[in-house]
C-alpha cells in the first residue's frame, strides 16, 4: 500500500516537474518567444504573441521603489502597443515572464536562464552589475535588452538599447549648467562606488577639468549612519557645487546635516538620488534651497505626447518618475520590433539586426528628435541632452523643470571612448 | 577643534543607537544563548510603524506605541518559531531567526510604498550650542533616549521580581526552573524587550533623516559592539555600542587625512578592526564572562 | 580509495550486511551493500542528467554541485571540528579572485595572467584560500563559539572592504570582473561546442564534487578526523589525551578554506561574472544554512543542504503559479514576488523546526522506517 502511495507521489511530482519544462527537448525552431497562439488575456485575439522578459528588483533589493513603477509602466506601455494593433501581426506580452532579481547578479543570471528560452527579448534588465552577469549570454544568444540603468557602459553594447544621456554625460551637463549659472570655483563629487556613482563622478571630474574648476571626489558608502565622512568633507572643503549621486535617504542625510553645520553651497543630483518623499523630510528646507536635479528626460507631469500617453496608460497612480523612465526605455525596443516586423524577420537574429538599423527612435517628444541611433559607434551616437529641475512642492513628482533639454559645451565636446567609471 | 567635538557628538549619537540594538542582542543571548538575526527586521518594523502614526499622534506617543507593538510582534514570533527550538543547537535557531528576518522584512517593505517616509520627530536637524560647539539635537535626543532606556533596564533587572527571575534564568536555566522561575515567560519577555529596543533604535535612525527599506542594514553594526563589550554583559553592550559609534565617526573624519592608504570609507569596517584588537587582549570582550572550563 | 574494493578480500556472510568481520570492513567508505547500490544508482542518474535536463536546470545544478564543495569545506571546520565560522564568504572570495586573476585576460581591464588551464588555477585558488585560513586559524585557538563566529564575520566585512577598494583586481563594486576561464587540455569548458556550456560545466563540477567528497569522507575517518571530533566535543579533554589543539584547529581551517577556495573559483564560472559585493554576510550565512539544513558533520548532508538551498529559490518561484489568486502585479501587496521571498524564509524556518537534524535526519528516519518495514520499529 505504502509503496503505491509513494509511487503515486513520485509520479505526480514527475508530472509537475516535467510541466515546468526541465527536460531537454528538441530545440525551439528559430524564434523562441514568438508564437502563433494569442497571448494570455490578449487584446487582439487574432494576433500571435511575442513574449518579452522583465527582470527587475521587486522585493528586498535597494532599488525596489524605482523598479516597481518602472515595471508597471512598461506593462502599460506594451498594453498600449497592443491596443494600437500590436506589431506585425503579434501582440506583445510582458506579464508572463517577470522575475525578481533581488539586485543580486547570481539571482539575476538564474532567473534569466529560466526565462531565456521563452522570450524573444528583454523589456527590462535592471541594474548594471546584474546586467553585466548576463551580458555575455545576451550577446551569444543575440537577445536584445532594454536596460534600467544609465551607466555609460551600455553605450558600448550592441544588444543593450539604452535611452537618454548616461550618468557621465548628465553630470558633464550639470557642471556646465552650474558653471554658467552660479560660477562655482570648487566642485566636489559625493558618490557611491561603481557603475552609478563613479560614472557620474567621472563626468563631474571631466566637466570640472574642462571648465577649469578645482575638483575633489568623496566616495561614500550606503547607509544613513555612514554619511558622516561625506558631511565632514563638505563642511571642511566648502565646495561651491556638490554633484551628489547616492540614494534618496543618504542624499537627504548629507544635504541636511551639512546644512545644519552651515554649508550653503549648491547640489546637483541625478535621477536615482531623488524621491519626492524627501520634500517632507527634516532636510526639506535645505533641499529646497540648495538642491537641483539633473535628468535625462522631463518629469511625470510634462506635456509631451509621450508623457500624456504614459499618464493615460498607467491610470490613477501615485506619480513617480519610475513610470516615466520605464516608459521611455521601452521605445527603442518597440522600434526594433517594428523594424524586424517590416524586415519580416521576427527572430532574435532579426531583432538584433533591426536594432542595428535604427538611426532614430520616435520617443513621442520625450527625448529630442534624433535620439536613439543604434547604428553606429558609441562616441557619436550618445544622446547628450539633460534637463535641470528644482524641488517643488506643487509638482506631482516633487520637481519642476527650470532648464529645458540642453547640451552643454563640455558634454558636446566630450569623447566617450570607454565607460566613464574607469576614468575616475 | 569644533570638528573633533562634532565628530564625537555624532559618534556618541549613532553609538547610542548601536547600543540600543546591542542591548537587544545581549538580552536575547543571555536568556536563550542565541544570536537573533531578526533584530534588523524589528528595527525596520518599528520605524515604519511610526511613519504611519506620525501626524496622527504625538511623536513620543507614537514611539511608545510602536515599541509596544513591535515588542508584541517579537513576542509572538518567539512563541511560534523559536520556542519549539528550546534545547536545539543554537546555530539552528540563529538560522531560523534569519528566515524570520527575511519574512518580516518583505512584509514590512510592502508597507513602505514608493516614497521615503518620515517619522515626524520634533527635533529635525536643529542644533544647539554646547560649550561653543554646535551639536545637533538629534544626537542629544539619541543619547538621552538610550540613557533613559538603560536606566529603566537597570532598574528592571535590579529591583523587580521578574528582573531577578530573568537574571536567575540567565545564570542557570535548569536550577531557576526548579526554583519556580517561569523560564518560558523569561524567553518571551527577553524577545519582547529586544523587539521594543530595536523599534526605538529604528525610529531614532529615522529621526532627522528618512526611512526607506535599506534601514535594516544598520542593525548589523551592533554585532561588533556586542562582541566588543562581551556577549553576556548589558553594560558591555552599551559601552560597545558607544565605542563603535565613536571610533567609526572619528575614523571617518580623520582617516582620509592621516592614513589614506587604508582606502576610501575605511570607517565602515573600523568597528571590526577595533573588535579584533580588543579580542586579542580579552578573548571574552571587555566585560564578558570567561567560560568556566571543565573537562 | 582501495577500501572501496575491500570486500573482495574479506568475505562477509551472505544476508548479513551489517555484520563486520574485520576492522577494515567497519571502516570502509561504503560499509553496507545498500550504500554501494544507492551510490551507484545516484551517480548513474547524475551522469545521465546533463543529457536529459534543460540548460537552465543544469546550470542551477552545477551551482549546487559547487556549493556542495564549499559546504563540505565549511562542514569540516564547523561540523567536524566544531569551530563556527561565518567567514566562509571571505575564503570563497580569495579563491574566486585568485582563479580569476590567474586565468584572466592579460590585456583586460583587470589583473589577469592568462594561464587558463584549470589544472593551474584551481589548485592555486585552493592553496591561496588555505593560506588565508592558516593566517586566521590562530584566532580560533583563542576564541570560542559565537565570539569566533562574529570575529570570522569581521573577516567578511574587512574582505569586502578590501575587494571593493582593490579596483584593479576586482573591477570595483557594481562593475565586477569576468570569472575564471575554464580550460582543460585545450578545451574550453565555459563555451558552447558539441555540448552546451552548461552540460560541460555540470560534468566538471560533478567530477570535482565526487573527488572532494571522497577526500573529505576519507579525512574524517582518519586520525585527523578523529582529532577534529575530539576537539569539537570537548577541546580540553582532547588536549589532555594528546591532541595538539593549535595544530588541529589550524588544519581544520586550512582544509576548510582550501575547499572554500576551490568552490569560490568554480562558483562564478557558471555565471561568467562576479562583483565584489557578492561576498557578504548573506553568502556566509547561506553556507551555514546549507550544512544545518543538510545535517551537521556529514558529507552527504552538506551536499543535500547545498542542493536544497540552491534549488529552493527556483522551487519557490514555481509555487506561486500553483496559487493563481495571488496578484502578479508588483505594485499590489501581496504579490507573487513577495510570496516567493516569504516562502523562502518560511520553508527554512519550517524545515529546521520540524527536523533540526536537517535533511540527513529526514533521510535517517526514512531509512530506519524501511529497514524495519513492515514493522514500525
Amino acid at each position: 500500500m505504502r509503496r503505491t502511495r509513494i509511487g503515486a507521489v513520485l509520479a505526480a511530482s514527475m508530472l509537475v516537474v516535467s510541466g515546468c519544462g526541465v527536460f531537454r527537448g528538441e530545440e525551439d525552431s528559430g524564434a523562441p518567444g514568438v508564437t502563433k497562439d494569442p497571448c494570455p488575456n490578449a487584446v487582439n485575439k487574432d494576433n500571435g504573441c511575442i513574449y518579452l522578459g522583465i527582470i527587475s528588483d521587486l522585493t528586498v533589493g535597494p532599488f525596489k521603489t524605482l523598479a516597481v513603477p518602472i515595471t508597471e509602466s512598461q506593462k502599460a506601455f506594451w498594453k498600449r502597443v497592443n491596443q494600437q494593433g500590436g506589431i506585425g501581426g503579434y501582440d506583445i506580452d510582458v506579464t508572463k515572464y517577470v522575475r525578481d532579481n533581488k539586485y543580486n547578479p547570481e539571482t539575476h543570471n538564474q532567473v534569466y536562464q529560466e526565462i531565456k528560452g521563452k522570450v524573444l527579448a528583454l523589456a527590462q534588465t535592471l541594474g548594471s552589475p546584474t546586467t553585466a552577469a548576463i551580458i555575455k549570454d545576451l550577446k551569444a544568444s543575440k537577445i536584445v535588452a532594454a536596460p534600467a540603468s544609465w551607466t555609460s557602459a551600455w553605450n558600448f553594447e550592441d544588444v543593450i538599447l539604452e535611452s537618454g544621456a548616461n550618468y557621465c554625460v548628465e553630470t558633464l551637463n550639470a557642471v556646465d549648467y552650474a558653471a554658467d549659472t552660479f560660477k562655482p570655483k570648487k566642485v566636489m563629487a559625493v558618490h557611491y562606488a561603481g557603475d552609478y556613482g563613479a560614472d557620474a563622478a567621472a563626468g563631474a571630474k571631466a566637466g570640472a577639468a574642462a571648465r577649469k574648476l578645482t575638483f575633489s571626489a568623496v566616495e561614500t558608502p550606503q547607509g544613513q549612519d555612514n554619511q558622516g565622512r561625506a558631511v565632514d568633507a563638505i563642511v571642511k572643503e566648502k565646495p561651491d557645487l556638490v554633484i551628489i549621486t547616492t540614494g534618496p535617504t543618504d542624499a537627504a542625510t548629507v544635504i541636511g546635516q551639512a546644512a545644519a553645520r552651515g554649508f550653503k553651497g549648491k547640489y546637483i543630483g541625478t535621477g536615482p538620488t531623488w524621491n519626492k518623499g524627501l520634500l517632507k523630510s527634516p532636510a526639506a528646507p535645505a533641499i529646497k534651497a540648495q538642491y537641483l536635479q539633473s535628468g535625462p528626460w522631463a518629469p511625470f507631469q510634462t506635456n509631451s505626447p509621450g508623457h500624456q500617453a504614459m499618464r493615460q496608460a498607467v491610470g490613477q497612480v501615485d506619480p513617480n518618475d519610475g513610470y516615466t523612465s520605464g516608459w521611455v526605455w521601452s521605445y527603442p525596443l518597440k522600434a526594433a520590433l517594428q523594424k524586424a516586423a517590416a524586415n519580416k524577420e521576427m527572430t532574435r537574429d532579426g531583432v538584433l539586426k533591426a536594432a542595428k538599423q535604427l538611426t532614430q527612435v520616435d520617443y513621442e517628444g520625450m527625448l529630442p528628435a534624433g535620439a536613439g541611433n543604434y547604428s553606429g559607434n558609441a562616441p557619436t551616437d550618445v544622446v547628450r541632452t539633460t534637463l535641470i529641475s528644482q524641488p517643488d512642492d506643487a509638482s506631482p513628482t516633487g520637481v519642476k523643470v527650470i532648464k529645458e533639454a540642453f547640451t552643454g559645451p563640455t558634454a558636446q565636446a566630450y569623447t566617450l571612448d570607454a565607460p566613464c567609471y574607469g576614468k575616475l | 577643534m569644533t570638528e573633533f567635538w562634532q565628530s564625537v557628538a555624532r559618534g556618541l549619537g549613532n553609538g547610542s543607537i548601536y547600543a540600543l540594538l546591542a542591548l537587544g542582542f545581549v538580552i536575547i543571548y543571555k536568556s536563550t544563548r542565541v544570536i537573533s538575526f531578526a533584530q534588523p527586521a524589528f528595527m525596520l518594523s518599528g520605524a515604519v510603524l511610526v511613519t504611519y502614526l506620525a501626524g496622527e499622534v504625538n511623536f513620543f506617543l507614537a514611539l511608545a506605541l510602536s515599541a509596544v507593538a513591535v515588542a508584541l510582534l517579537a513576542l509572538s514570533v518567539e512563541r511560534v518559531a523559536v520556542r519549539p527550538m528550546v534545547g536545539k543547537p543554537v546555530f539552528v535557531v540563529a538560522i531560523i531567526t534569519l528566515g524570520l528576518d527575511i519574512v518580516i522584512r518583505v512584509i514590512v517593505n510592502g508597507f513602505i510604498g514608493l516614497d521615503v517616509r518620515q517619522v515626524g520627530d520634533p527635533w529635525g536637524l536643529r542644533t544647539v550650542d554646547l560649550l561653543g560647539v554646535p551639536v545637533q539635537q538629534r544626537y542629544l535626543a539619541m543619547l538621552a533616549t538610550t540613557a533613559i532606556m538603560v536606566a529603566a533596564l537597570f532598574a528592571f533587572f535590579r529591583y523587580t521580581r521578574f528582573g531577578l527571575a530573568m537574571r536567575a534564568a540567565a545564570f542557570d536555566q535548569e536550577t531557576s526552573l526548579a526554583q519556580g522561575v517561569p523560564v518560558g515567560a523569561v524567553f518571551a519577555t527577553s524577545w519582547a524587550m529586544a523587539g521594543g529596543l530595536a523599534a526605538i533604535a529604528g525610529v531614532l535612525v529615522g529621526s532627522g533623516a528618512s526611512v526607506d527599506q535599506n534601514l535594516w542594514i544598520i542593525a548589523l553594526k551592533a554585532l561588533p559592539a556586542i562582541i566588543l563589550g562581551g556577549l553576556d554583559s548589558l553594560g558591555g553592550a552599551v559601552l560597545g555600542g558607544l565605542s563603535v559609534g565613536l571610533v567609526e565617526s572619528l575614523v571617518g573624519t580623520y582617516q582620509a587625512d592621516i592614513a589614506p592608504w587604508l582606502g576610501q570609507n575605511f570607517a565602515v569596517v573600523s568597528p571590526y578592526v577595533l573588535m579584533l584588537l580588543v579580542l586579542l587582549i580579552r578573548p571574552y570582550g571587555l566585560f564578558g564572562t570567561p567560560e568556566v572550563e571543565r573537562v | 580509495m582501495n577500501t572501496l574494493l575491500e570486500r573482495r578480500g574479506t568475505r562477509r556472510p551472505r544476508g548479513r550486511p551489517l555484520l563486520y568481520t574485520s576492522y577494515k570492513q567497519d571502516m570502509a567508505l561504503l560499509d553496507t551493500p545498500a550504500k554501494r547500490r544507492w551510490l551507484i544508482a545516484l551517480l548513474v542518474v547524475a551522469l545521465l542528467a546533463p543529457f536529459m535536463l534543460t540548460d537552465d536546470i543544469l546550470q542551477l545544478l552545477a551551482v549546487g554541485l559547487v556549493a556542495s564543495i564549499g559546504a563540505i569545506g565549511l562542514n569540516i571546520v564547523t561540523g567536524y571540528a566544531g569551530q563556527i565560522s561565518l567567514g566562509h564568504a571571505f575564503f570563497l572570495a580569495i579563491g574566486a579572485y585568485t582563479a580569476a586573476a590567474i586565468s584572466g585576460d592579460p590585456d583586460g581591464k583587470v589583473i589577469g595572467f592568462g594561464v587558463t588551464s584549470i589544472l593551474v588555477w584551481l589548485p592555486a585558488a585552493g592553496l591561496a584560500a588555505a593560506l588565508a585560513g592558516v593566517i586566521v586559524a590562530p584566532l580560533a585557538t583563542r576564541l570560542r563559539g559565537l565570539y569566533l563566529a562574529v570575529v570570522t564575520l569581521g573577516l567578511v566585512f574587512l574582505g569586502e572592504h578590501i575587494f571593493k577598494e582593490w579596483d584593479s583586481l576586482t573591477g570595483g563594486p557594481g562593475v565586477g570582473r569576468p570569472s575564471a576561464t575554464v580550460e582543460l587540455f585545450g578545451v574550453r569548458l565555459d563555451e558552447a561546442g558539441a555540448y552546451s556550456k552548461e552540460q560541460k560545466l555540470y560534468l566538471l563540477m560533478l567530477v570535482l564534487l565526487v573527488l572532494f567528497a571522497v577526500l573529505a569522507r576519507n579525512l574524517t575517518r582518519s586520525r585527523v578526523g578523529r582529532a577534529f571530533a575530539a576537539v569539537r566535543d570537548r577541546d580540553i579533554a582532547a588536549a589532555i589525551i594528546g591532541v595538539d589543539l593549535r595544530r588541529t584547529k589550524l588544519l581544520a581551517f586550512a582544509i576548510s578554506s582550501f575547499y572554500a577556495g576551490i568552490a569560490g573559483a568554480l562558483l562564478y564560472t557558471v555565471t561568467g561574472f562576479f562583483d565584489p559585493g557578492s561576498f557578504n554576510l548573506l553568502l556566509s550565512i547561506q553556507f551555514i544554512a546549507m550544512i544545518l539544513i543538510g545535517g551537521v558533520a556529514t558529507v552527504s548532508g552538506a551536499i543535500m543542504g547545498a542542493m536544497f538551498i540552491t534549488l529552493l529559490p527556483r522551487i519557490t518561484r514555481e509555487l506561486p503559479g500553483v496559487l493563481p489568486f495571488i496578484s502578479s502585479e508588483s505594485k499590489d501587496t501581496p504579490n507573487v514576488f513577495q510570496v516567493e521571498t516569504v516562502l523562502y524564509g518560511l520553508l527554512i524556518i519550517a524545515f529546521l523546526i520540524l527536523e533540526p537534524r536537517g535533511l540527513f535526519g529526514v533521510w535517517t528516519r526514512i531509512r530506519n522506517y524501511w529497514k524495519a518495514w513492515p514493522f514500525s520499529y
